[in-house]
């Protein structure tokens, strides 16, 4: 059954469309992320134009994100404190993100940065993981080597050197403010041009560089998303009219019923594994959009709309 | 109004020393988009006074025009950039030829050019020369409009019926843009058109298409406000659900 989505004016298999969102909902249930970098691209490959699939997944990442970040609030499992000073980077940088996308359009070069920002970062962030997760692994095979929690002492590091230093009772940290103004900034800047959460970005810069407490970086990190999602979403409407409420709404209600069984069947695997197998996923997706770059494409030219969006 | 038309040429056929003459009228006047659009067919039908054994009929059916930027795809470091823009006017969005016979075979080059039919006399500049460049630049628009059904050409796509009548068989591809197309019928004689006649079509969004489409472009704001409401609504009902279990 055909469905003509009214925004991105293209006509797709309405359960084409159920069944990517319960697919990557179920994956992203599974691995508790928000599933954005599986989806934005999967969207471009379906035929919906790059500026619309970007727009749109803001708008289902915003119903994704309000759902995990509610359980996570009533959990007492975020710190609303460093959730709002990230926010009031992510909103800088949303705000930007917004901006630049619309000036890399007129470019013509939006599809080439969306791409090497999906290379880049995925590349990075599934490496570190991916070598992580194995070395878990491998601890986990030696048990007489393995040394669960217990608190290491913090060293000192250029961040403590830093000045506008702010109390964090939740997170216990007593750190300034700039880098995790900074990191949400950055993530701001990511939801904006690669239609993502960024929490693939923000929970490890939580973990390892801010030092937070892993009981509320994920709360805190869908926080942040659910606003700066918010924003990106209104901004991307406003600016571009680029947002498909109801191809976002048909990934939203396969994506619910997906990430439900997802996070039932990810009961049964190992933490480690699971990172393990969500770092294989995200190089997959990096060496799949890797290739699209070094590929000779089937057409030597593109042909876009003058002042406007991507190729088609 | 199509019955009515037929009638009266078949009546003023009897008559035939009179100037040649061509007349067209569609099936549909409108064409719809919803929700369930995956593409329309319309029918055009025709009548001509005068038509005899050597002459021919075009049909041309055309999109509203749009400006386009041609980039061409270069390889640097390895991956492929976009390069070189140019950028092309007043492009039809869509575009469709059908005739009775290829057209190469109806119609003088010169015909062509003077009356704007075929893409490469529209997209290339009149009386002038051009270079390989910007033909690929302008193989490039219609490649473009080829691979999403936008250009077509039907080169017997138009069947001549008894007693002057005609018919040609229109296909609107899902991708199509909205706005005001133009259909013209022409009479070719000796190479030359010695009649020709325009009709529109209007393709609108319509219904809840229509809605969304028409909130997304008048309140902006609002409806990115309204998307925000409903998306939150969504995960907030997602998880009272399934936390209830």
């Amino acid at each position: 059954m055909q469905i003509y989505l009214p925004i991105a004016e293209v006509s797709v298999n309405i359960f084409l469309l159920l069944g990517l969102g319960a697919g990557v909902g179920f994956l992203s249930g599974m691995f508790g992320v928000g599933g954005g970098f599986l989806m934005t691209p999967m969207l471009m490959f379906i035929g919906i134009p790059p500026t619309v699939a970007v727009a749109s997944e803001a708008n289902q990442i915003v119903a994704s994100s309000a759902s995990g970040a509610l359980a996570h609030w009533v959990r007492k499992s975020l710190d609303p404190k460093m959730g709002l000073v990230l926010l009031a980077g992510g909103i800088v940088g949303s705000v930007f993100g917004v901006q630049l996308f619309a000036w890399l359009s007129t470019l013509g070069q939006i599809d080439l940065i969306i791409r090497l920002s999906y290379v880049g970062f995925l590349g990075i962030i599934g490496t570190i993981m991916l070598i992580e997760s194995l070395s878990a692994i491998h601890r986990r095979s030696r048990p007489d080597a393995r040394r669960e929690g217990g608190s290491v002492r913090r060293k000192r590091t250029w961040i403590d050197a830093l000045p506008f230093k702010m109390r964090f009772p939740r997170s216990g940290l007593y750190i300034s403010v700039i880098p995790p103004i900074a990191i949400g900034f950055v993530v701001g800047t990511l939801a904006a041009i690669m239609g993502v959460g960024g929490g693939f970005v923000m929970v490890p810069a939580m973990i390892y560089i801010l030092r937070m407490p892993t009981n509320v970086v994920v709360g805190t990190s869908l926080f942040q998303i659910f606003f700066v999602s918010s924003l990106t979403t209104v901004l991307q409407a406003a600016q571009n009219q680029t947002v498909d409420v109801v191809l976002a709404l048909l990934l939203t209600v396969g994506g619910v019923i997906g990430a439900q069984f997802g996070a039932r069947a990810g009961r049964y695997v190992k933490a480690e594994d699971l990172r393990a197998l969500l770092a294989l996923m995200v190089l997959g997706v990096c060496i799949k959009v890797g290739f699209e770059l070094v590929l000779t494409p089937s057409d030597l030219f593109v042909v876009m709309p003058r002042g406007m969006e991507g190729a088609h | 109004m199509l019955i009515a038309l037929l009638a009266s040429l078949m009546i003023q056929q009897t008559a035939p020393e009179e100037a040649p003459m061509i007349m067209a009228a569609l099936t549909q006047e409108t064409v719809e988009i919803r929700e369930n659009f995956s593409g329309a067919e319309l029918i055009l039908y025709g009548a001509t006074r005068g038509l005899t054994i050597e002459d021919e009929i075009v049909v041309v059916l055309r999109g509203p025009d749009s400006d386009l930027r041609v980039m061409q795809r270069e390889r640097n470091f390895g991956i492929w950039v976009n390069r070189a823009p140019r950028n092309f006017e007043a492009v039809p969005s869509y575009y469709s030829i059908a005739s009775t016979q290829p057209l190469e075979n109806i119609a003088t080059l010169e015909a062509l050019q003077r009356n704007a039919i075929g893409l490469r006399q529209i997209l290339s500049e009149p009386n002038q020369t051009e270079s390989a460049e910007t033909r690929a630049y302008r193989e490039a628009i219609e490649r473009a409009g080829n691979r999403d059904a936008l250009y077509s050409t039907a080169p017997r796509g138009v069947e001549v019926l008894d007693g002057g009548l005609f018919r040609a068989t229109l296909v609107l591809p899902p991708k199509i843009p909205v706005g005001t197309y133009d259909a013209e019928v022409y009479l070719f004689r000796d190479g030359r058109p010695i009649a020709s006649r325009t009709t529109s079509l209007r393709v609108v969004k319509a219904g809840f298409e229509r809605w969304i489409y028409d909130m997304a472009h008048d309140w902006p704001l609002l409806y990115g406000l309204l998307c925000v409401i409903l998306a939150a609504l969504a995960g907030y009902a997602a998880a009272a659900a399934f936390s209830r279990r």
